[in-house]
């Protein structure tokens, strides 16, 4: 059966098509003001390139922020239960997920493939990607460096405020202080990364956790990730896709 | 789902009805008290002849004018009754709290937002604040108590210029035991699988409790009793669900909404609009005053320490109701019952009852954030 998952994110929209027990494609986009047409036309697309006319698909099933809008689906399920299956799918000994998103983050424990416990944090830009985004813009480099940036630091700059306006700012008082980019880079990846690891703490994910959403392509901040919490985290190789991915296996309806 | 329990109208109707019996008795000389917690007895109120409403805010529109004097970073439910006394202005919705109608405010020494927020409103309407031992275990808490039951009586009588006398007492000691095992019977109902009304109608009766007549309330809720005995039980299957967390005032059904348009069936609730406030009875054989007090300082409120009989109450509960999950709820900045979680969870994880904790103010703002939670929650717990 062909199946079809739908992540409608709050910054990125994700299409995956799946079919017998495989990943036939997918497409990333960013999450455009009219998201339910480009929904479609990436589905539309993501059938093209795979060669698969509309009616070869099974069901269509949708997840993230945006999962009720999304009119041609069969069916709209959580994000959290979205990631849990789409990561164990990927690593089935994984009993925990971290996912660090573009406007949010969770922290999910699974037993045996389902959710037993969940956090989220959508209500502060602390602690989600949007905070890398606007002290990176503070910094003047792109965002996609700042991780090498901090990987090349030496002495990380100790960033006090969470607050991503207030960070904004201390990020222009460190620069005329004469403080590396490098330091200051690491600086506000360690910060993120305690932030989210408080989560992942609380919950009590020791090992065998996934790291997961566009935050987890950031190499330096895997790397404070993994310090803070002192495991290896398994990161998959396109690790925006697991919601979508999620959706897709629950829409072939088994479990 | 339309429901079909016509007696629920009752409630709706019975508000015009106790605004004009209020306002009649104002009109007689008879003193009208207003409340915002639990701990204050109605039995001693009504003992000396005097009335009383609850005046807990549960509508966001009065914030904004609480916040010129408060800070903001306090709980809604303080901010919007606060704001309410201050507008003193009773519009005629539901949820207004009618402030105008009030002679005094009995307040009561429970967690430092409301403590801090009586010392304001003397500003505005008499106030007299009761205190309470915090570590109530003990037998000097109990006596303590005792001598301030007895110095909220004697201020009762001031008040109203009656005596507050033990059979007086007594008679109304036998009227709210009557009003709590009644509200039992209610909820004793709702243990059947499917539950033959929804928690939403059961909270919006729950709001009246300390807002109608003792007498009016009775009467809606044993109608109502006797329509639910014999009425076809909501046909919905989602998983049963208990609430449990801070009081939701009138006006605020906020996330009690959101979990069953979810699919949850909510069974049971405990707060200060559940079981808290009915659950223990006064004990009708010992002396009224200190079986009063005795009563009275059982309720396992956030405030005291440690709140033991709380965690246990709870447990026992979600194994009665037989819920597949417990939904915690928090007003916003409610540090009393967002600390308390912690070890409330842990006692249910021993139990293997999953729990969602969910803070929120009077807002729509997270609405769609606290819909996502519950979505995933429901997954969880199919
Ligand atoms: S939560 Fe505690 S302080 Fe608040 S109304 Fe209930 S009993 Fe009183
Ligand atoms: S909900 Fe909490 S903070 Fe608000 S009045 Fe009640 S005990 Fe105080």
């Amino acid at each position: 059966m062909i199946s079809v998952g739908i992540d409608a994110g709050a910054a990125t929209t994700k299409v995956l098509l799946f079919q017998d027990g495989e990943i036939m494609g997918y497409r990333i986009a960013s999450t455009a003001f009219d998201f339910v047409t480009a929904a479609g036309k990436m589905f539309e697309a993501i059938l093209a390139s795979c060669n698969i006319g509309k009616k070869e698909v099974g069901n269509v099933y949708a997840t993230g922020y945006g999962r009720n809008s999304i009119s041609f689906a069969d069916k709209s399920i959580s994000e959290i239960t979205a990631h849990a299956r789409g990561v164990s799918f990927l690593f089935p000994e994984v009993r925990g997920i971290i996912d660090v998103g573009g406007q949010d983050s969770k922290v999910i424990a699974i037993e045996d493939g389902k959710v037993v416990e969940f956090l989220m944090n959508d209500k502060c830009a602390a602690g989600t990607g949007k905070f890398l985004e606007y002290t990176a813009k503070a910094l003047e480099v792109p965002i996609n460096d700042l991780g090498e940036l901090a990987l090349a630091s030496r002495h990380p700059a100790g960033i006090t405020s969470m607050c991503t306006v207030f960070a904004e700012s201390e990020v222009i008082s460190l620069r005329a202080r004469g403080i590396t980019k490098e330091d200051i880079a690491a600086g506000l990846i360690a910060g993120i990364a305690q932030r989210v690891a408080v989560m992942a703490k609380r919950m009590g994910l020791k090992e065998d956790v996934a790291f997961v959403g566009g935050v987890a392509k950031n190499g330096g901040m895997r790397a404070a990730l993994e310090k803070e919490l002192g495991v290896t985290l398994y990161v998959p190789f396109e690790p925006q896709i697991t919601g979508a991915l999620g959706a897709a296996i629950a829409a072939q309806g088994n479990r | 789902m339309p429901s079909s329990l016509q007696s629920l109208d009752f409630f709706q109707d019975s508000y015009e009805l106790r605004i004009a019996q209020l306002k009649e008795e104002r009109g007689k000389g008879i003193k009208i008290v207003g409340t915002f917690c639990l701990y204050v007895p109605d039995e001693i109120i009504f003992a000396a002849g005097a009335d009383r409403i609850v005046l807990c805010g549960g509508k966001a529109d009065t914030i904004s004018v609480a916040e010129q004097s408060l800070p903001r970073n306090i709980c809604p439910l303080i901010k919007s009754s606060f704001g309410a006394v201050v507008d003193a202005y009773c519009g005629g919705n539901l949820a207004c709290s009618h402030v105008p109608l009030v002679d005094v405010v009995v307040a009561e020494a429970t967690c430092d937002g409301k403590k801090k927020m009586y010392e304001i409103l003397p500003d505005y309407l008499p106030t007299y604040v009761l205190d309470l031992p915090q570590k109530p275990g003990s037998p000097e808490a109990l006596d303590y108590f005792l001598s301030e039951l007895r110095k909220f009586g004697k201020f009762m009588e001031r008040l109203t210029g009656n005596v507050v006398s033990n059979d007086a007492l007594k008679r109304e000691i036998g009227s709210a035991n009557e009003t709590r095992r009644l509200l039992h019977r209610l909820f004793e109902l709702r243990r059947r699988d499917p539950p033959p009304i929804r928690g939403s109608e059961v909270l919006r009766v729950m709001q009246k409790q300390f807002f109608l007549s003792p007498d009016q309330f009775r009467q809606g809720v044993s109608r109502l009793c006797d329509e639910m005995k014999h009425a076809t039980p909501d046909t919905r299957t989602g998983p049963r669900i208990m609430i449990s967390g801070c009081p939701m005032a009138a006006g605020n059904t906020k996330v009690a909404d959101i979990i069953e348009q979810k699919g949850g069936v909510i069974v049971v609730e405990e707060s200060c609009t559940g079981t808290r406030s009915f659950w223990d009875l006064v004990d009708e054989d010992a002396d009224p005053w200190k079986a009063l007090a005795e009563r009275y300082l059982e309720i396992p409120c956030a405030c005291m320490t440690p709140n033991d009989q709380r965690v246990a109450r709870i447990v026992d509960l979600a194994k009665q109701y037989d819920v597949r999950g417990v939904v915690y709820y928090t007003l916003q900045f409610c540090h009393a019952y967002n600390i308390e979680r912690l070890r409330v969870q842990k006692a249910l994880k021993k139990e293997k009852i999953p729990l969602l904790a969910i803070e929120s103010d009077y807002g729509d703002s997270d609405l769609e954030q606290i819909g996502i939670r519950v979505d995933a929650f429901m997954e969880m717990i199919a």
